[in-house]
């Protein structure tokens, strides 16, 4: 496929660092997918995956384009009324994008993460008339079965993405897909040392931004975009300021608004945190040599990293989460769940109940993605902060 | 000549219609429904009865409606406000085929066939957000009276967005938006914005179909009527009556009673 | 006469009865400081563990029990106050109410797990079981069990895509096994084995046979009380002769109705199919706003999902028994979950089928499982059938969203929709 040539992000090109972030702020922040909308016009083939993660090198090596299906930040007026009261935001705003016709795509899949999510790909195909189907990503990762299962279960994903883009994916486009992606892996890691690192050289929204353009714009292009502009911003010379080093977890999948990041950022260093998690859901290297979609498999369980909606022995969450607070020498945690969210709520416990005993700080609140008013989040923020700071 | 009453209590204001044998109302009334929910169904009817220039005796059947339809202790049986506020619709308006209902409480999206048949409804579930009593917060908050309300919204150009739906917080959402500096009038046009999203949202689980009335206590706001049409990309039915909406209905079905000549002997209901 | 006298009534009284004694088991296993195995009902591999001859406890079971028995505000409250939102599912915070109380509940004490067994058939079995583990250590063997990948495209015996799913169940319960040898010191015997799945390969013949004779009219049992009592035993006696026992007796007494002609209680006016769970903290009162107008449940979804998908009537093959039992719940679970996800797909053909006059959706707070796509299926239900469908919101278990006075209110309305949707048919007959 020459799709790939298509290029749909130029407005960050000759242009300041501060205009570069500012056009990938506007690019995430918007609601209207503008590059997904390009690839489109371009005659490129859409694959929407529902959050958390999906193996989107399946989809790349069939030279179209995987889009992270997140929510937007919009009023779901025409998805509503499919949907009852009790849920989160992000399913009906999904549903919302694609009823309006802001995205068009040409495949959709969701993955059993959530009792809410799981409903979300019968829902989609009795409105839509291209395929809608759920990868079924194994929920027994500690089975000694898991792997071969998900080998196959990866397989069968690539067969419905041939007939969907009607294009054959081969062994070799695999390996390259692999290639790419490890490639874009590595540069998502080295966003995350500059914030752990010197947050001062890096807002939290641009941060957040450089990141979740990956799900939106094809990777090669996401690939130069990072490697211009991150040793940019590391020769930048910002000093570093006397301020607390949060943790914000809770953002694994729907997004919380992009003035809610903003507002933490001004108050604090975001040092690290599971915002689009999917993205970086495997953490090291993928092998380019042998089956590829067994390393993916293989990589899917036992390098990768750990959220509320993957149940395995090995990492409990609480453990999880102490350890991303220690690595990144935090000083308190921010744990947020997305509202009517069960998982992200559920969690909430466990985490309070464990960081009481360890002694660290945290902030405990709900959001929602087109929440627009934070007051009062803001001056609860603040106070926390200053609570710590002032201690 | 035969008589049939309509009586629905609602939860802010109790209306009560008399109607004649050929569906034309020949009285009305409308008062607080209060804390005594009976007296208030008692004294609406008592005040149509004066208003049409009838005494009790010539109306043959009356049905009561609305949430305290059981408390209508004089009514001969009870039809729920649903069902009336289609009937009372597709009656003044016959190409009606939704009917949205906004009163104090709640809001009823309602699907009619030309038979004045419901063919589906819903209402607001798990709040106030779509609701008169959301603007009853917001009236609370700008120390504004209820019905100026409408009129200053239509004065407001750039609206703002209001992200509550919880009538809980609308009032300090509203006042931190005062805070802010932001005009009265660009406020309530954002709340009035906000109801008719919901509204339309409501509607659009029965399926929007016009022709579209628009009845209950909310519908005399024409602030939200300007708001719903805009949502909606088409003119609604209104009428003076749509506040009367629900007893009408509940009259037309009392007149289906008198008309199959089914009167029971009217008694007073246990209650 | 009297055998009519005998036999009627025969199922909710032995279904009652086994149901307390049941409890009163695990209650002695309680007071004896045993343990037990918590259990699903959407794939509670029973089977294997009735073979371990390990008591079986259903969380679910004990938590709709505080609501039908209206303590279940106790129970949320003491949950809430430990941390757990009042937005997530009813049934994990009585069960944690119900730990931090020591397992006491209104039927007795509860055994603390001895290990849990969940599949993913509901995403919150997997949260709840880690709170179990972080409770108790307890050990957790979760059967994760493939669904439909997309609507109409199940699988079946010969393909690939579906042995693939099979072996990976076989698998997984080999480990389940392992764990139950670990936790019980005790040898799997697999004669034992053959005879437990031999039980439950009755009980599952008579529920789908007795699931189907509802088709009669007059109904022969109110689909959302009385099978509320079968289903408690379906779950708890499965794979054992008692349970088997009681099935074939109640398939007895239904065939008995169905011959003579007799129906429920109430006139049957409207049939009526029920979508969702149960609304337990009102639960008879809620049945009765239906019966008031001679509304009769005569099915529900919940008989489908809630006895882990065993309407399918999926026969287990003794002689190769591990396999034969991750193929059944590979097939039943799936079913469940289609139960909740694709009703539409069965709920068209009923419409004619059991001569349904209305559909009646109750999506719950409590359960995103169940509830998220039911306005959706709702809404393409109409739009195929024209079937008139009722759509009220509360919860199975947290009285504060349930508001009888609203839910009378939309019932009686669509009740009168019914009725005048009747009269029109019959005077359009007429002309």
């Amino acid at each position: 496929m020459t799709l790939t040539a298509t290029r749909v992000f130029d407005e960050w090109r000759d242009k300041s660092l501060d205009d570069a972030l500012l056009e990938c702020r506007d690019a995430v922040e918007s609601a209207e997918f503008e590059s997904v909308r390009r690839w489109r016009d371009a005659g490129g083939k859409v694959i929407g995956h529902f959050e958390v993660y999906f193996p989107e090198e399946i989809v790349h090596a069939a030279g179209a384009l995987p889009f992270k299906v997140r929510g937007a930040p919009l009023e779901p007026t025409r998805a509503d009324s499919h949907f009852g009261s009790y849920l989160c935001s992000i399913l009906k705003t999904s549903l919302e994008l694609a009823m309006s016709g802001t995205v068009e795509l040409d495949m959709f899949v969701s993955h059993p993460i959530c009792d809410a999510a799981r409903n979300l790909s019968a829902i989609w195909g009795r409105n839509f008339d291209y395929p809608s189907q759920i990868l079924y990503l194994p929920q027994n990762p500690n089975s000694k079965g898991s792997i071969d299962y998900l080998r196959h279960e990866y397989d069968r994903m690539r067969r419905s993405v041939e007939e969907a883009v009607g294009t054959e994916i081969t062994e070799d486009a695999l390996r390259n897909s692999v290639a790419v992606f490890n490639e874009n892996r590595r540069l998502l890691r080295e966003v995350y040392d500059i914030k752990r690192d010197t947050p001062w050289l890096l807002a939290a929204e641009d941060a957040y931004a450089l990141v979740a353009l990956a799900g939106m714009i094809p990777r090669e292009e996401h690939n130069e975009l990072l490697s211009t502009l991150l040793p940019v911003i590391r020769e930048r010379t910002n000093r570093a300021e006397d301020r607390i080093r949060l943790v914000f977890e809770g953002g694994f999948c729907e997004q919380p608004p992009f003035d809610l990041v903003r507002m933490l950022g001004r108050t604090s260093y975001v040092v690290d945190d599971d915002l689009l998690i999917g993205l970086r859901w495997i953490t090291e290297d993928v092998p380019v040599e042998g089956d590829p979609l067994w390393n993916l498999a293989e990589a899917y369980i036992e390098k990768s990293s750990y959220s509320p909606v993957q149940h395995d022995l090995r990492k409990p969450k609480e453990h999880m989460l102490l350890k991303r607070i220690r690595g990144a020498n935090a000083d308190a945690a921010i744990l947020a769940a997305a509202k009517m969210c069960e998982p992200g709520l559920e969690e909430q416990v466990a985490y309070t109940h464990a960081l009481d005993e360890a002694g660290i700080a945290y902030f405990v609140n709900e959001f929602e993605e087109n929440m627009s008013s934070f007051d009062q989040l803001e001056l609860q923020v603040e106070t926390f902060v200053e609570n710590l700071l002032f201690a | 000549m035969a008589y049939a009453a309509g009586v629905d209590v609602g939860s802010t204001q109790t209306k009560a219609v008399i109607i004649d044998e050929a569906g034309v109302i020949v009285g009305r009334s409308l008062t607080d429904t209060g804390a005594n929910v009976v007296k208030a169904a008692e004294h609406a009817f008592e005040v149509a009865l004066e208003a049409a220039g009838l005494e009790e005796r010539e109306v043959e059947f009356v049905v009561g409606t609305g949430y305290g339809r059981y408390r209508v202790t004089f009514g001969n049986t009870q039809v729920t406000e649903i069902s009336c506020h289609g009937r009372g619709a597709v009656h003044l308006f016959p190409n009606t085929r939704t009917v949205v209902d906004m009163g104090g409480q709640d809001t009823k999206a309602i699907a009619v066939t030309a038979d004045g048949e419901i063919s589906d409804f819903c209402m607001n579930d798990k709040c106030a957000a779509g609701t008169g009593r959301f603007l009853g917060a917001a009236a609370d908050a700008l120390d504004i009276p209820l019905d100026e309300l409408g009129p200053l919204s239509l004065q407001g150009t750039k609206p703002i967005k209001i992200s509550t739906t919880c009538t809980v917080f609308a009032e300090s959402e509203v006042l931190a938006w005062i805070g802010k500096g932001k005009k009265i009038e660009d406020i309530l046009l954002g709340v009035h914005k906000s109801i008719a999203t919901r509204s339309a949202g409501l509607m659009r689980r029965v399926g929007i179909n016009s022709e579209i009335t628009f009845t209950g206590g909310v519908s005399r706001n024409e602030g939200m009527v300007k708001a719903l049409e805009e949502r909606l990309g088409v003119p609604l039915n209104i009428s003076e009556d749509c506040h009367y909406m629900g007893a009408l209905g509940a009259a037309l079905f009392a007149l289906d009673h008198v008309k199959a000549g089914r009167a029971p002997a009217k008694s007073r209901v246990e209650v | 006469m009297t055998m009519t006298q005998d036999i009627l009534g025969r199922g909710n009284r032995e279904g009652a009865a086994l149901f307390r004694d049941w409890f009163a088991g695990l209650n002695r296993t309680a007071q004896e400081g045993g343990n037990a195995a918590y259990v699903f009902v959407m794939g509670s591999a029973n089977e294997i563990l009735k073979t371990f001859d390990l008591p079986v406890v259903f969380p679910e079971i004990n938590s709709l029990q505080t609501a039908v028995r209206r303590v279940a505000h106790e129970y949320l409250e003491d949950a809430e106050d430990y941390g757990y939102s009042p937005d997530i599912c009813g049934y994990v915070k009585a069960d944690v109410g119900m730990q931090l109380r020591g397992g006491d509940h209104p039927m007795g004490q509860i055994p603390k797990p001895a290990l849990s067994v969940l599949t993913n058939a509901c995403n919150t079995y997997l949260k709840w079981a880690e709170i179990w583990e972080r409770m108790y250590q307890t050990p957790t063997v979760t059967i994760d069990i493939p669904g439909t990948r997309l609507a109409g495209g199940q699988t079946w015996q010969g393909d690939g895509d579906f042995e693939q799913d099979r072996a990976y169940v076989e698998i997984q319960l080999g480990e389940l096994i392992s764990t139950c040898e670990e936790v019980t010191g005790t040898k799997f015997d697999i004669d034992r084995f053959r005879e437990v799945l031999g039980h439950t390969n009755s009980m599952q013949r008579s529920w789908a046979k007795l699931l189907d004779l509802n088709r009669a009219k007059p109904a022969v049992f109110n689909a959302l009380t009385d099978a509320t009592i079968y289903l408690g035993v379906a779950n708890g006696l499965r794979g054992t002769p008692e349970g088997a026992d009681y099935f074939e007796r109640l398939v007895e007494e239904m065939e008995y109705k169905v011959a003579n002609g007799i129906g429920q209680a109430t006139d049957e006016k409207y049939r009526l199919i029920f979508v969702g769970v149960p609304c337990y903290p009102i639960f008879r009162r809620f049945n009765e706003l239906f019966t008031e107008w001679d509304g009769v449940f005569v099915h529900s979804t919940y008989l489908w999902f809630a006895s882990g998908g065993s309407n399918t009537g999926f026969q287990y093959d003794l002689a190769n028994p591990l396999a034969s039992l991750a193929e059944g719940m590979l097939i039943s679970v799936r079913d469940a979950m289609d139960s909740m996800f694709h009703q539409n797909d069965v709920l068209i053909p009923m419409v004619e089928d059991f001569a349904i006059d209305g559909v009646v959706y109750h999506p719950i707070k409590s359960c995103r499982t169940v509830s998220t796509g039911l306005a959706d299926g709702r809404f393409h239900l109409t739009e195929q059938t024209g079937i008139s469908s009722l759509f009220i919101e509360s919860d199975m278990m947290d009285r504060r969203v349930v508001s009888e006075a609203q839910m009378k209110n939309r019932i009686d309305a669509f009740f009168e929709g019914l009725e005048s949707r009747r009269h029109h048919a019959m005077a359009g007959g007429e002309g």
